[in-house]
């Protein structure tokens, strides 16, 4: 037990069971050790003095568990347990053959590993995690409006959707043209996919250009039209008074043909002063295929002889390429004063993803830490990505819907914060904690769908926010290269020959790859900036104790001598987040 | 000769210059005998392009009616296009480009005609000698000794005047030994492990020749190197297949029986024109501006840079370890010994010792083992990856070292003293330069040209107070560690900063580090004040 000692386990957190086993570990061999089952994690420490393996899986993360191997298998270490996770790796535990002696262990590991399939609650339910901060009150919808300058003349909030009786995907808060009246918003929401209708998104200040969101239209087979979408969408192009509405489909063009077949379809002609472009983004079943290939040449084993063609043959980073340079399109259309509609089929991931990414490339506040956390927040949470999809707390492995392509976006931002190392507040070590905790069932910020079934199910008042957490020790999570510049619109180069796989994500459980993180340079920085602070107080004495003694000012051959001014003032161009 | 012969057309007015990150714009071209200097000519502006005519690796010319348009490509990867009015103008220009541009006459390159205010002829060349090296180590003297055999370089032509050998090896048996030795290069010490004594030496291979000959003092001179311990280790950077066939020719090995002490291991580096292509399919895959789906990884991966990086850098691990893991002496040799050699006996000093990572530290480390150490830069740079010309001895050795050490730096962004600017410098100016630093090709050809009397040199011009900062790592914090990359492909980068530095992106980065490196500069004056 004493192995075990060490654990510091979670308010709430409790012991299921421990036991020995060995961990059939891909880099080491089998190794020798304890295991411990919690109601939230899996942990693993190796008993053997020489090396030190450790394993520290939030339960959350596991996708499947089977029983490797029967009681009259040959062979040693044939009999265990084999563990599938979400995020990237496979375990492999091996157990004694008599006695059954895995029985207890895996009954209670997939009872615990897929609560919801057992009656059981999430742990993000049972914790009692405390922090100062309420990562809840992040974002508040109508506080984010206000802060974009809405309402306006052209824009007006309203609460049409409160009882989700509109579109039950949606929140509660949308920003929609001024002239359109509620009876049209039903309207249009019959025509188009699942209710969701085009609603505002992010607005630009200077030139009043919109990003707005929404499903596909309902066209069907038989080229339906709908007058008052049209007119809709002819509102979001006056409202700014341009010529021509850009619409955004996110699908290759094929796809959103072949949507027609199942009542969908896209804007044809008959939306006049509006043009249609397709982003060429492959739907997520493309992608989850693309993540598994990617998975398979780099866990256990790193394909090492043919590294390149191999990835390029995953065609992840083709897949990221064409979801930023998407956002990109998004983006520059609306700094150049046009508004933009994007949608694929629902509304909901591939939109997201392009929406979010071009609001982060516009508006800099949500390259702050915060302003990521309400971007995220915004759009994530409410209204858009299909959480429930990652499959939280079901036993239900082959999910056909569970999706990457929030993976794909977090992979988009760290390539943008790689080309603008100084335009993000926020560093790596945050993004790798929101992929963690994305699985984890800690939170309840990446729990369920949609707003309804987040206030069906209570998330605000009985689960901690991620960003409690984030908001208790921010240090960790910084930048301290970053530097603001709030007019900057980033352009990212999306070109295969600027993209770089994400190696401290995708290839972190092998310990053969150096971690090439950005820490060691943070690290110095960090100590160098504690320096500096550490002299200009040193500084300030000084001064203090000059000024008291003016005739020693006069002879000071420092050029700080102006006493009136303190030297944090005089250097306030030398910006830091500290 | 004169260069007014080759210049027909000097000054040509209307002309508009495009090239990358810029807008195109119009102004007054100008041809001299080493530069091409373009002024812009619009209103409020006074850009001005000068380019070295050195600097240009190719260029192509294409009329149409009047008028012509010339496509510059340069060594440094810039791609330049002038559209100039005028048919004979034109031809005339491209003539004078071409001519000029590959001029191979040493005492007529531009670094003999380069007087910068504030640089004297009479500063100091170089940054150290053999002599002051050997006097600064003062642990060499008790087993090593400061030989002038090669006073003269008769002994061996690429060799440096003075060279360190064991102690008990006198000049009579180092003559004996050159002869043994392809280009009369004889085993020279070229590091000294403070931390266990031993020792890094290098040399061509031994004329071994089809009948196995032997030379007893070259297997006394090793017997010396290893004096006292039980082995050495000989890294040959050919396979063993190729070492065997290199005795056709009359190269060869250490055999086992004549050199009992010493273990051979032979690690494959691709060399010459293997690595020149490999240069030109990289250069060519990076400049392929179309934004398809250009298969752009499997053309990375074709090109085979990256793999010669890996060889590289984990032969020069290997060769580290054996020193200081292991706590042998090694001697390194391929056939000639100036390339590949040089490579990874100067990778294994970065990795082990730290005085080479400092900015002086690391100039000085170049000079002992790229200049002196005669490694031949006329021939191996003389073109680079655009030329269309037929391939000689170009190799891009000394880029790829570059190439090696910016993964270093990747992987230790603390570890190293200076910034990739001078890395990026450095593979610029080795191709063409104001400087007289990578003219010749050994000591000898410098000393007969004067290099070191009428030219300026390179590194001293580095390392002024306002460069040194410039190419200075802000974030530099000295490690006494050995520093051991990691060389699996995922840890291996596209060195973007260098190959894809007239892209945007690049732009991005460079203005992100002119960020972090102003902010420390007014830090440490707020400090110091």
């Amino acid at each position: 037990m004493e192995l075990l000692a060490d654990v510091s386990l979670l308010p709430g957190e409790e012991r299921i069971i421990d036991k020995d086993i060995i961990y059939m570990c891909h880099f080491n061999g089998a190794v020798k050790g304890k295991v411990l089952i919690t109601n939230y994690r899996l942990y693993f420490k190796s008993s053997d003095a020489d090396v030190t393996v450790m394993l520290d899986v939030p339960l959350g993360a596991i996708s499947r568990v089977e029983k490797m191997g029967g009681a009259s298998s040959r062979g040693e270490n044939s009999y265990g347990l084999d563990i599938t996770c979400k995020d990237m790796r496979n375990l492999k535990f091996a157990l004694k053959q008599e006695g059954h002696s895995r029985r207890d262990i895996f009954d209670l590991l997939f009872r615990h590993a897929f609560p919801l399939s057992h009656g059981l609650p999430l742990f993000a339910y049972v914790t009692q995690e405390k922090y100062a901060e309420n990562g809840w009150n992040i974002y508040k919808p109508v506080e984010e409006f206000r802060r974009q300058g809405l309402p306006n003349n052209k824009w007006r909030i309203t609460f049409i959707n409160k009882s989700y009786d509109l579109c039950d995907t949606y929140p509660t808060v949308l920003a929609v043209p001024f002239k359109s009246k509620e009876e049209d918003l039903r309207r249009v929401a019959a025509f188009r996919s699942k209710g969701r209708i085009p609603v505002l998104s992010w607005i630009h200040r200077e030139n009043q250009a919109v990003i707005v969101r929404c499903s596909q239209p309902l066209v069907g087979m038989s080229g339906k039209r709908n007058r008052d979408d049209e007119r809709y969408l002819d509102l979001i192009r006056e409202a700014n008074d341009t010529t021509k509405l850009t619409i955004y489909d996110a699908r290759p063009s094929v796809n959103a043909v072949a949507n027609k077949a199942t009542g969908g379809g896209y804007e044809g002609d008959e939306y006049q002063n509006a043009e249609l472009i397709f982003l060429d983004i492959q739907n997520i079943h493309v992608m989850r295929e693309s993540l598994k290939k990617l998975k398979d040449i780099v866990y256990p084993n790193v394909e090492e002889s043919h590294w390149l063609s191999s990835l390029e043959s995953t065609h992840w980073l083709e897949h990221v390429k064409l979801v930023l340079s998407g956002a990109i399109q998004v983006a520059d259309k609306v700094s150049s004063g046009n508004s933009v509609v994007v949608h694929c089929s629902d509304g909901w991931d591939r939109t997201a993803q392009l929406t979010s990414l071009a609001m982060l490339m516009l508006d800099s506040h949500y390259r702050t830490l915060r302003g990521f956390q309400v971007s995220m927040s915004k759009k994530r949470l409410s209204n858009c990505f299909s959480f429930f999809s990652i499959g939280h707390g079901d036993k239900n492995h082959a999910d056909q819907d569970r999706s990457p392509i929030f993976v794909q976006f977090i992979d988009c931002v760290w390539q943008m914060t790689k080309q603008f190392p100084t335009a993000f507040e926020f560093n790596e070590h945050l993004l790798l904690t929101i992929l963690d905790h994305l699985y984890s069932c800690r939170f309840g910020t990446f729990l369920y769908n949609c707003e309804s079934a987040r206030d069906q199910h209570e998330v605000r008042s009985k689960t901690v926010s991620l960003w409690s957490l984030v908001n208790s020790k921010m240090d960790i999570y910084l930048n301290p290269f970053y530097t603001p510049e709030s007019g900057r619109v980033l352009y990212p180069v999306a070109s295969m020959r600027h993209l770089e796989l994400w190696v401290t994500y995708y290839i972190r459980w092998n310990p053969r790859i150096r971690q090439q993180q950005q820490s060691p340079v943070e690290q110095r920085y960090k100590e160098l900036l504690a320096l500096r602070d550490e002299y200009l107080k040193k500084l300030e004495q000084l001064q203090l104790s000059d000024s008291s003694t003016s005739s020693r000012l006069a002879n000071s051959p420092t050029p700080n001598t102006s006493s009136n001014t303190s030297p944090s003032q005089q250097y306030t161009h030398l910006h830091t987040p500290f | 000769m004169e260069f007014s012969e080759h210049i027909k057309t000097a000054n040509v007015e209307d002309v508009v210059l495009r090239q990358p990150l810029h807008p195109p714009s119009r102004g007054t071209l100008c041809i001299t005998g080493h530069h091409l200097l373009f002024s812009d000519r619009e209103e409020g502006s006074s850009r001005q392009v000068l380019l070295l005519l050195r600097n240009i690796d190719a260029i192509e010319k294409r009329m149409s009616g009047s008028s012509g348009t010339i496509t510059i490509k340069c060594k440094d990867l810039r791609v330049l296009q002038l559209d100039i009015p005028g048919m004979e103008q034109c031809l005339n220009i491209a003539h004078s480009i071409e001519t000029l541009s590959c001029l191979d006459c040493v005492s007529e390159m531009y670094p003999f005609f380069y007087r910068p205010a504030d640089l004297s002829l009479q500063d100091q060349w170089g940054l150290s000698t053999p002599e002051k090296h050997y006097s600064q180590m003062k642990e060499l003297c008790e087993r090593w000794r400061l030989s002038s055999v090669n006073r003269d370089y008769s002994v061996c032509p690429s060799y440096p005047s003075a060279v360190i050998v064991p102690n008990s090896i006198d000049d009579s048996t180092l003559k004996k030994v050159a002869k043994f030795r392809q280009g009369g290069r004889f085993p020279v010490l070229c590091y000294y492990h403070k931390k266990n004594g031993m020792v890094i030496m290098r040399s061509s291979q031994p004329l071994m020749g089809a009948n196995r000959k032997r030379c007893k003092e070259d297997e006394l001179l090793l017997q010396a190197v290893i004096d006292g311990s039980d082995k050495g280790y000989i890294i040959d950077t050919r396979s063993s297949q190729q070492a065997q066939q290199a005795r056709m020719t009359g190269g060869g090995f250490e055999s086992k029986s004549c050199y009992s002490h010493w273990k051979r291991l032979h690690r494959q580096m691709d060399r010459g024109k293997a690595l020149q292509e490999s240069l030109i399919k990289l250069v060519e895959a990076c400049g392929d501006e179309s934004n398809n789906m250009d298969r752009w990884l499997s053309k990375l991966e074709n090109s085979k840079w990256l793999s010669h990086v890996q060889t590289a850098l984990s032969t020069a691990g290997l060769l580290a370890e054996c020193v200081e893991r292991d706590g042998h002496s090694v001697l390194v040799h391929g056939s000639e010994g100036t390339d590949s050699s040089l490579l990874i006996s100067t990778l294994a000093q970065l990795i082990m010792d730290p005085c080479c990572r400092t900015l002086d530290g690391f100039l000085a480390l170049l000079e002992r083992e790229w200049l002196q150490a005669g490694h031949p830069f006329q021939q191996r740079c003389a073109r680079s990856a655009y030329s269309h010309a037929r391939l000689q001895q170009e190799s891009p050795v000394f880029l790829l070292l570059l190439d090696c050490v910016w993964q270093l730096w990747r992987q230790f962004p603390l570890a190293l003293g200076f910034s990739e600017a001078l890395l990026i410098r450095l593979a610029t100016e080795v191709y063409a330069s104001d400087y007289g630093t990578f003219l010749c090709n050994s000591d000898q050809e410098r000393c007969a040209m004067g290099i070191k009397d009428k030219t300026h040199c390179l590194f001293q011009a580095l390392l002024r107070p306002g460069e040194r900062d410039f190419y200075s790592n802000p974030l530099y914090e000295p490690t006494e560690l050995a520093i051991w990359p990691s060389v699996h492909p995922q840890s291996l980068q596209l060195w973007r900063g260098f190959f894809l530095r007239w892209t945007q992106q690049a732009r991005h980065l460079e203005e992100a580090q002119e960020e972090i490196r102003n902010m420390l500069i007014e830090w440490g004056k707020l400090a110091l004040s």
